[in-house]
C-alpha cells in the first residue's frame, strides 16, 4: 500500500516535471493568414519610454486605426540593438520570430548572415509598392542598409549624426566668442586649451559608448577609412597615418589635460553639471542635455580637419521584414509605408531628434517649418549628404571586431600606447578575426 | 535507519529529475557547445574541437581576466570579510552603546539595488564634477580617472559592491560574534586576557565556521555580483581591465555572439571553481570549528 501510494506521488511528480519542461518547445504555430483575415504583425523597436516609446505606440495605435485588416503589436526590447538582437537570437531558436524589426547600423552584416530575410524589394514589389527603396530615399541614405554586395538588407528609418555641443558660459569665462564655435579639430583643440587656462578643467569630452561611432568619424573625416577589400579579403583598414592621426589628436588632447578621458555618463555629468565645456556627442542626446542643463546648450556640427570634407556615419537603426508569410510580408511592408510616410516621420523624428531618412523633407510640409525655425535641426540636416554607413564588420566574428576598437581606445586615450602602435595592434587582430 | 528504501527512493525522484533537468542537463550541453564554432541560432554548428580552449588559453586577454578575477576576489575579501568581521567584533564584544544605530546604519546600503549603488557611485567618482574629486581637489591632488586607469577600475568596482554586501554580511558575522558564550569571555577576562587575546584565541576559532561560510560565499559571489557594474559602468573596459571571468562568459555569448567560446570560458570558471571548493574541503576545513 505505502509502496503504492509512493508510485503514484512519484508519477505525479515526473508528470509535472515534464509539463514544465513541455513548456519550452510548444511554439507558436505561424499559420498563414487568409486574405479577408486580419493579419497580426509584431513590431520590435528599441524606444523606451523616454526616448520616443511614446510615440512608437501613438503610430501604432494611428495605423491600427487606418487598417482594419492589419493589427501591429509593438514590443519594447531595453537596451538597445544589443538587447533587442539578444532577444531576437532567443525568439529566432523559439521559432518566434518578430515580423519588423528596428536593427542597429553596426548589426548590419550580421543580421544579413544570421536572420533571414527575404529580398525587401521584392516584398514591396508583391505589396504593390514597386520601387519603394529608390523613390524613398536618396542613393546614399539607401546605400546604409546596404552591404558591399548590394544587398537592401532593410529601410533607412531613424539617422542621427555626431554633433559638438558646447557650453557658451564656459567659452565667455575663457574670453571666446560664443557665436563662434569652433569648425576645425585644431580649433577646437586651441578652444579646449584656453578654456582649460581659464577654468583648470578639461574643456573637452567625445563620448565613449561601447562602439566606435565618433571615432569613425573622425577617421573618415580625415580621408581614411575603416574597413578595405583586398584580394576580394575584408581587412582593417585604418592602420592609415590618416587613421592615425584621427586617434592621436585626441589623445594629446587628453595628455595635455585639455580634454577628458572618462566613461560615457562621467563625460555626459561633467558636461550638463556645467563643468566641462565641449562634448561630442550624438544629435539625439540634444533634448536630453537641453533638459537636465542649467546653461543654454548649443550645437554646432562636427569639426573638419583643416579643409577635408566632413564625413560621418549614420547613427539610428534601420527595418527589417523577418517574417516569411506572404500576408504577413505584406502587412509588414504597408506597415514600414506607413511609418516611412512624411507625416509619421514627422512625428517620429520631432518626437526623437532623430533625423527623417526620407528623400524631400527638407524642402516641403511640417518639416521644413521646423528646420526653419530650430537652427540646430537645420545644422544637423545639413550634414545629411555627407553621411556615410556606420561601419559593419563580416564575419562570424565581426561583433568582436567592434570591441578590439574599442579597446584600441582605451589604449590610446590612457596614453600607454601611441595610435600607430595600437592601430597596427588592433588591425593586425580583426584581419584574423575577419579571416576566422 | 538511514538506508535508502525502494519507496523512499521514489520520493527522491521528481526532485532529482528537476535537478538533472536544470542543474546538471544544461552543464552537459555547455561542455558539448564549446567544442563548436556557433551563435546559438544558426543552423550551421561547426565542431572545432578543443581549438576554442586552445585560443581562449593562448590568449593575453585570458591571462588578463584571471588576475583580474583573483584582484575582485582580494578587494572584496577585504570589504566584505576582513572588514565586516572587524566591525562585527567591536560591535558585539568592544561596544557597549549605540550598538543597535550602528547595525541599522551599517546595513542600509544593503536594501539598495546594485543598479543604483552603480549609478550613485559613477556620480562619487566623477573625476571632474564629483565629490571624490573635489575632497582631492583640497589636497591638490588631481582626481584619477577611476573608470578608465588599469587597476584603479578595479578597486572603484570593487568598492560599489563592497558597500553594498558590506552590512550583509556584518550581520552573519555579528550573530556568530554574539553568541560566542559570555562565561568564556568572562574567564578570560578574569585572567586579565587583553582584548587581543579574547579575539586571537576564543573569538577567532569560536566563529569560524560562519567566518567559513562568509569567506567562500564573497569568493563565490565576487565573480557574479561584479557584473552588474561592469555592464553598466565599463563594459569590461578599460582595454578590458575590469572583465572578470562571468563577464566574458556574458560578452563571449550575448555581445559577440560566439557560443562555443563562451562556453568554454564558462568550463574553464567552472574547473577552476571546483578547485578552489575542493581546496577549501580538503585544507581550510581542517581549523573550522561546528559547534555540533
Amino acid at each position: 500500500m505505502e509502496f503504492k501510494k509512493a508510485l503514484c506521488c512519484a508519477a505525479a511528480g515526473v508528470l509535472a516535471v515534464a509539463a514544465v519542461s513541455g513548456c519550452g518547445s510548444d511554439n507558436k504555430k505561424q499559420a498563414p493568414a487568409q486574405s479577408g483575415q486580419k493579419v497580426t504583425i509584431e513590431y520590435w523597436h528599441v524606444a523606451s519610454d523616454s526616448f520616443g516609446g511614446k510615440m512608437v505606440r501613438e503610430l501604432v495605435k494611428d495605423f491600427n486605426e487606418k487598417h482594419p485588416n492589419i493589427e501591429v503589436k509593438e514590443k519594447f526590447n531595453p537596451d538597445m540593438y544589443k538587447g533587442l538582437t539578444q532577444n531576437l537570437q532567443a525568439a529566432i531558436a523559439s521559432n518566434q520570430t518578430p515580423d519588423v524589426v528596428q536593427m542597429g547600423w553596426d548589426f548590419l552584416y550580421y543580421a544579413d548572415a544570421n536572420f533571414k530575410h527575404d529580398d525587401i524589394n521584392k516584398i514591396f514589389e508583391k505589396a504593390g509598392k514597386k520601387d519603394f527603396v529608390k523613390e524613398t530615399y536618396a542613393d546614399n541614405i539607401a546605400k546604409l542598409a546596404q552591404t558591399a554586395d548590394g544587398v537592401q538588407v532593410g529601410v533607412p528609418y531613424s539617422l542621427s549624426v555626431p554633433v559638438l555641443y558646447y557650453n557658451p558660459e564656459l567659452f565667455q569665462k575663457a574670453g571666446l566668442d560664443a557665436s563662434k564655435p569652433p569648425k576645425t579639430w585644431d580649433e577646437v583643440h586651441a578652444y579646449a586649451k584656453k578654456i582649460k587656462a581659464a577654468t583648470g578643467k578639461p574643456a573637452f569630452f567625445m563620448q565613449e559608448y561601447a562602439d566606435t561611432w565618433t571615432n569613425q568619424a573622425c577617421v573618415e573625416s580625415n580621408g581614411g577609412t575603416m574597413l578595405v577589400k583586398k584580394d576580394g579579403k575584408w581587412q582593417a583598414g585604418f592602420d592609415t597615418p590618416e587613421g592615425h592621426y584621427a586617434y592621436q589628436m585626441l589623445a594629446d588632447m587628453v595628455k595635455d589635460g585639455s580634454a577628458l578621458h572618462a566613461t560615457n555618463e562621467e563625460g555626459f555629468q561633467a558636461y550638463t553639471s556645467g563643468n566641462l565645456a565641449m562634448v561630442c556627442t550624438t544629435i539625439g542626446k540634444r533634448a536630453n542635455f537641453e533638459k537636465s542643463s542649467k546653461f543654454k546648450v548649443s550645437m554646432t556640427s562636427f569639426p573638419a580637419f583643416g579643409n577635408k570634407e566632413v564625413k560621418v556615419p549614420a547613427g539610428g537603426n534601420f527595418l527589417m521584414i523577418l517574417s516569411k508569410d506572404e500576408a504577413k510580408q505584406k502587412a509588414a511592408a504597408e506597415f514600414i509605408a506607413y511609418l516611412e510616410s512624411a507625416e509619421s516621420l514627422y512625428k517620429w523624428d520631432t518626437g526623437t531628434g532623430y533625423l527623417p531618412p526620407r528623400k524631400g523633407m527638407d524642402t516641403y510640409g511640417p518639416y521644413k517649418k521646423l528646420m526653419d525655425e530650430n537652427a540646430n535641426v537645420k545644422n544637423a540636416m545639413a550634414t545629411l549628404p555627407h553621411v556615410v554607413p556606420w561601419v559593419s564588420f563580416p564575419g562570424n566574428n565581426g561583433l568582436q571586431c567592434e570591441q578590439v576598437l574599442i579597446d584600441a581606445r582605451d589604449v590610446i586615450m590612457g596614453g600607454t600606447k601611441s595610435a600607430k602602435d595600437a592601430l597596427h595592434e588592433a588591425a593586425q587582430k580583426i584581419n584574423s578575426l575577419l579571416q576566422g | 535507519m538511514n538506508r535508502l528504501t525502494r519507496a523512499g527512493s521514489l520520493y527522491f525522484l521528481p526532485a532529482s529529475l528537476v535537478f538533472l533537468l536544470f542543474y546538471y542537463w544544461p552543464l552537459v550541453m555547455n561542455g558539448v557547445v564549446s567544442f563548436f564554432s556557433w551563435n546559438m541560432i544558426s543552423p550551421r554548428m561547426r565542431f572545432v574541437g578543443f581549438a576554442n580552449y586552445q585560443a581562449i588559453l593562448q590568449s593575453s586577454e585570458f591571462q588578463k581576466v584571471i588576475v583580474n578575477t583573483v584582484l575582485y576576489i582580494v578587494f572584496l575579501l577585504v570589504f566584505d570579510f576582513l572588514l565586516p568581521y572587524f566591525f562585527s567584533f567591536v560591535l558585539s564584544h568592544v561596544l557597549h552603546h549605540g550598538q543597535m544605530t550602528y547595525r541599522v546604519l551599517l546595513f542600509l546600503p544593503s536594501l539598495l539595488s546594485l543598479a543604483v549603488t552603480s549609478i550613485i557611485f559613477l556620480w562619487i567618482y566623477n573625476p571632474i564634477a564629483g565629490p571624490m574629486s573635489e575632497i582631492l581637489g583640497w589636497f591638490h591632488i588631481e582626481s584619477p580617472r577611476w573608470f578608465k586607469t588599469p587597476y584603479y577600475v578595479l578597486l572603484a568596482i570593487s568598492t560599489i559592491v563592497g558597500w553594498k554586501f558590506f552590512g550583509y554580511n556584518l550581520i552573519y558575522l555579528l550573530a556568530a560574534m554574539v553568541s560566542v558564550p559570555k562565561e568564556m569571555i568572562e574567564a578570560a577576562e578574569l585572567e586579565n586576557a587583553s582584548k587581543w587575546t579574547i579575539l586571537k584565541d576564543i573569538i577567532v576559532p569560536q566563529t569560524s565556521s560562519a567566518a567559513m561560510y562568509v569567506f567562500v560565499l564573497t569568493i563565490v559571489f565576487a565573480l557574479q555580483y561584479v557584473m552588474v557594474p561592469i555592464n553598466m559602468l565599463t563594459q569590461g573596459g578599460p582595454d578590458q581591465h575590469s572583465a572578470n571571468l562571468s563577464y566574458v562568459i556574458y560578452q563571449y555569448a550575448f555581445v559577440f555572439f560566439q557560443a562555443g567560446r563562451s562556453a568554454a570560458f564558462a568550463v574553464l570558471t567552472i574547473i577552476l571553481f571546483a578547485l578552489f571548493l575542493l581546496w577549501r574541503g580538503k585544507v581550510a576545513e581542517k581549523g573550522v570549528y561546528y559547534e555540533n
